[in-house]
């Protein structure tokens, strides 16, 4: 699905130049569910961003469902970004101005869906996630694990065959935490392939491979022990 | 999808209510100010639109500079609306009018009224004012020469229900006239306001006096330019019998001495906004006060739009998120600025909305302002409405569209990790935009002080005389007339009668024109004649300078006696003023007769202040219809009383009409007074839309800068210290926009004041008081948002990250 070859990205502000990324090479398969761990600045998010087409590398290929996508222009990037990716955010990212059901929507608007079918899709997906009863609240009445499955909720109407995660459960308690990563294993098994960048051991648990990044270049790749277990 | 545009923006605006509150009520400020000014100009120019081909009719006048007398004015002599008929082959036709400048008693049976503005016409009038005729035949109606019309009003007034046709009406117990016609009152406004028509067709072959006004309707289709040189050379050619007649020198002679006469015309439609000469019918309006109403409105109305631009951006970190969000979940930028545009759109109608409650709200006052009758759902209802949609689509887009780009621009990624709170973004944009708008405000305030200084000049002005607690009252009948002199003892012998005289006309009055020469002097002048009875100056507490004042046992009946204002001794050029020998035509056939000058008067107002005082000759008689009564300041309603009492034993057929001088003269500046009101409601209302804007940008300022208030409190800062640092970057732009403002004003002003013969000196005091004024505004505005911050809780201000 993906594959990264030489990816460099490098931050200029006026008198510094810092490389983030630094000649990154890897795969991900379809259905795969890959963390990237490493210490903060390590280039984890900007990792993220680049697979999610937030933003642009330097130099080196990035091949998604076999196009080349590294140099597109924003409207094309978007076009690619709109269909196929779904986003989760540390700190939710939440519309304050829209209830759950309308922010759940969202992607479908921009997508061209219409109403009823909109209904539909959303009224399900609520269900499923098991916050039907919290559809007309606004985020801000919501507990934090709520705002995070309504979140993913919003990630995954669309059906987008990939979901990037930056830290899913970095803004909630250990309950709430692992009722999210449960959430996003099901949705593994169900066969989206997910990223997720996290600083937690216990979160990259649940994943299948773990990707260890040192400031800016890949130092280590493993099957996660949960994995390891079922082999 | 745009459903949830209107769905977010409506709970965008409920959650910033502050905001919400200074963005629709500022724009909704200026919509209404921009709506109001849009009716009035409608309403202004409107005038004579209504009459059929209107825009082919123009009133003759005549400008004339004679001995250094310069003469401006909508005046004709008697034969020449004939003439127009008559000789010229574009002419389609033309008429002629008298007005008469007193209100006349008109009387049917026993049903006797005064009527205000009645006029005498020749035949052809109804040919270019085509009045609605209820009853009579527009085309015949004035033919005969006891023909009257009516306007509907003046009809019920004098016959009730009763049909008026036919029947005989008696003008003041002199004439009586048969009522041929019927009219409705006009649909538009016109520069003139009749109540009733009277016959005049006879023709009085003098082209040297200019008692009349002729207006002229051209062919469809007719060479206006060969027209008017063709008629200006045809009747300067008619005036040459008379001038030899009475200048006693031939028309080259006249010309060669440096005199200049011209005979012009004036479109018809330009006279209410454009025309402003000696004599017109009515005072008209001003051309000035549109371009100034129309200034003031693109001034509100910028100011309003800067707020909202301002504080979208300013607010721009907030809704950065949500940028992010969409732009993530598949927004393209142009949707995101749709979704922009649609908010502040939807502002924009929320403000129209109330803008036209605003309107319906102030249309009373403005009316009464102005003195105009302006209500929103008339004709022109639909051009309103469509004309401030546009505005309001325009400002939303216009105002709209740079926080639709600047924040559609935002990077997702930036955005949605790190908080964009801290954007630099727009805040040179924000700062240069309070500077414009504080200069805006500044320069409306400047010009409310020189306004208002110059119209308080002219109140207190010197007018050489003393209009308080003088009655003027119209004499009606000849007896009265001819024996005025012995009844005034009759009124004296109420010991708060002061002083009992007549005259011609009063300050506040039309003037009347006539040619003088020095006796030994064949140079003839055109000096303002006025005839006043014994103790006019007392009346009128007019003060003497050299001489005497008329004195009935010193003089003889039969010889003239003239007193002269101190403009007419310069005129003149005379030295040894008082024994010299003036002289004035007695005739038509151009004798003269002579007289001595007794004494020299100072100058006296009679015109209002756009006027410069005109040279004035006085003499005495005893042909005036215009009585005066200086009455005692106690008791003056039971003076009143026993005026009117006696008066109607005297004079028993006419009802006694009286008006009080100072009233009579101090409505010449009322129109000014109006519209010093005016600018400085308009001014008020735009000071405090710019205070309003103000107010949440400095709000929003010290919210963005809450960590570091936090900070440096923790750090020691002192509540002061830290007022002073958030005040100080606004007062820099107040007094960056004052450095705009004062040159911009200045020149404005310099400009406003030349409309007055009599001006103040450019004051310098307004420009500081008005920057002291943005000051204090600026100061008190912004620093209730500095308290607050300053006063807040370190703790909370440093958590709240």
């Amino acid at each position: 699905m993906i594959k990264l070859s030489n990816l460099s990205k490098v931050y200029r502000t006026d008198e510094i130049e810092s490389t983030a990324l630094n000649e990154v090479s890897f795969e991900i398969n379809e259905g795969e569910f890959v963390s990237i761990m490493g210490p903060s600045g390590c280039g984890k998010s900007t990792l993220l961003n680049i697979l999610g087409m937030l933003d642009k590398p330097e130099s080196g290929s990035y091949q998604f469902l076999d196009n080349e996508v590294a140099q597109l222009k924003e409207k094309e990037r978007s076009d690619v970004r709109k269909k196929n990716i779904g986003f989760i955010f540390q700190n939710f990212n939440l519309i304050d101005e829209l209830t759950v059901f309308e922010n759940i929507e969202l992607p479908l608007l921009y997508n061209k869906v219409n109403s009823s079918e909109r209904k539909k899709r959303v009224n399900e997906l609520i269900e499923k996630i098991g916050i039907s009863h919290r559809a007309s609240h606004y985020p801000q009445q919501l507990s934090g694990g709520q705002q995070q499955r309504v979140a993913v909720a919003r990630a995954l109407i669309t059906k987008p065959p990939l979901i990037l995660a930056d830290e899913p459960t970095g803004n909630l308690d250990s309950s709430h935490g692992n009722e999210v990563m449960e959430l996003m294993c099901e949705l593994n098994e169900a066969g989206t392939t997910i990223i997720m960048v996290t600083h937690s051991a216990h979160d990259a648990s649940y994943s299948n491979r773990i990707i260890n990044l040192l400031d800016g270049q890949v130092v280590s790749e493993k099957k996660s022990k949960s994995v390891q277990a079922a082999i | 999808m745009f459903k949830n545009y209107l769905k977010v923006a409506f709970r965008s605006l409920n959650k910033n209510r502050v905001y919400s509150v200074i963005n629709i009520l500022g724009l909704a400020l200026g919509l209404t100010v921009t709506i109001l000014v849009f009716m009035f100009i409608k309403d202004e120019t409107s005038y004579e639109k209504h009459w059929d081909g209107y825009e082919r009719v123009y009133r003759t006048g005549i400008k004339a500079d004679m001995m250094g007398q310069k003469m401006d004015a909508p005046v004709s002599p008697s034969p020449m609306a004939n003439a127009l008929r008559t000789e010229f082959t574009d002419v389609e036709t033309a008429t002629r009018i008298n007005t008469i400048n007193q209100e006349i008693m008109m009387r049917h049976e026993q049903t006797k009224v005064y009527i205000q503005k009645g006029v005498y016409a020749d035949s052809t009038f109804f040919k270019i004012f085509n009045y609605e005729f209820v009853h009579g035949d527009p085309n015949t109606v004035l033919k005969e020469d006891n023909a009257i019309v009516l306007t509907e009003e003046t009809a019920r007034k004098l016959f009730g229900d009763k049909s008026a046709l036919g029947e005989l009406v008696n003008y003041d117990n002199r004439q009586d006239y048969v009522v041929k016609g019927i009219v409705k009152e006009p649909k538009g406004h016109a520069h003139f306001h009749f109540d009733m028509f009277m016959a005049q067709n006879s023709i009085r072959n003098v082209w040297m006096q200019n008692n009349f006004h002729t207006y002229v309707k051209l062919k469809e289709g007719a060479d206006y330019t060969a027209f008017e040189t063709e008629m200006k050379r045809n009747f300067i050619k008619k005036i040459e019998p008379d001038v030899e007649r009475f200048l006693k020198i031939t028309v080259e002679k006249f010309f060669e001495q440096g005199n200049a006469f011209e005979y012009q015309l004036q479109p018809l439609k330009d006279i209410h906004l454009y025309s402003h000469k000696d004599w017109e019918i009515e005072q008209n309006g001003n051309i000035i006060y549109i371009y100034v109403f129309i200034g003031i409105a693109l001034l509100v109305i910028l100011i309003a739009g800067i707020n909202f631009m301002n504080l979208s951006t300013a607010r721009a970190g907030k809704r950065a998120k949500e940028v992010g969000v969409r732009k993530v979940t598949g927004a393209s930028r142009k949707m995101l600025i749709v979704q922009f545009l649609t908010e502040s759109i939807i502002q924009s109608f929320i403000a129209l909305f109330l803008a036209f409650i605003l309107v319906e709200l102030f249309l009373p006052g403005f009316n009464n302002i102005m003195e105009t009758n302006l209500y929103l759902f008339n004709d022109h209802l639909g051009m309103t409405l469509a004309f401030s949609l546009g505005v309001t689509l325009f400002y939303g887009l216009f105002a709209g569209s740079y926080p639709a780009f600047f924040l559609s621009a935002f990077q997702p990624i930036a955005v949605l990790k790190g908080d964009l709170t801290k954007t630099k973004g727009g805040t040179l944009l924000r700062k240069s935009l309070v500077v414009i708008q504080f200069t805006a405000s500044t320069i409306l305030i400047i010009g409310m002080i020189i306004i208002f200084k110059q119209i308080s000049f002219l109140q207190n002005k010197d007018i050489g005389f003393n209009g308080d607690q003088v009655l003027v009252v119209p004499i009606q009948t000849d007896p009265m007339v001819e024996n005025f002199r012995n009844y005034k003892d009759i009124f004296l012998k109420n010991s708060n009668v002061l002083s009992v005289t007549r005259a011609d006309y009063y300050p506040g009055d039309t003037p009347n024109q006539n040619m003088y020469a020095v006796e030994g002097n064949e140079e003839q002048f055109p000096l303002w004649n006025l005839g006043v009875d014994y103790d006019f100056f007392k009346t009128l507490n007019v003060e003497l300078l050299e001489g005497r004042k008329f004195e009935r046992e010193k003089e003889s009946d039969s010889i003239p006696y003239f007193i002269i204002n101190e403009t007419a001794v310069k005129t003149l050029n005379l030295e040894n003023t008082v024994g010299t020998r003036l002289g004035t035509f007695i005739n038509q056939n151009g004798d003269m007769a002579y007289g001595n000058i007794i004494g020299i008067v100072k100058d006296f107002h009679i015109e209002g202040f756009n006027q410069p005082i005109r040279p004035m000759v006085l003499s005495i008689s005893n042909n005036l219809w215009f009585a005066s009564f200086k009455i005692a300041p106690n008791d003056m309603s039971a003076t009143v009383d026993f005026i009117e009492n006696e008066w109607n034993k005297l004079e028993p057929t006419h009802p006694f009409r009286y008006t009080y001088l100072d009233q009579k003269f101090g409505a010449l500046l009322r129109q000014q007074e109006n519209f010093g009101t005016m600018f400085l409601f308009l001014t008020i209302l735009a000071i405090i839309i710019s205070a309003m804007g103000l107010y949440g940008l400095a709000s929003y300022t010290a919210e963005q800068r809450t960590k570091e208030i936090g900070i440096r409190k923790v750090l020691g800062a002192s509540v002061s210290q830290i007022m002073n640092m958030l005040t100080k970057d606004f007062i820099k732009l107040v007094l960056i926009a004052n450095i705009f403002a004062w040159p911009i004003t200045y020149l404005l002003a310099k400009n406003w004041l030349t409309n007055f013969s009599y001006q103040i000196d450019m004051p310098i005091m307004p420009f500081i008081f008005a920057t002291i004024l943005a000051l204090i505004i600026a100061i008190i505005t912004v620093s209730s948002q500095a308290y607050l911050a300053a006063n807040s809780d370190p703790v909370k201000a440093l958590k709240y990250e």
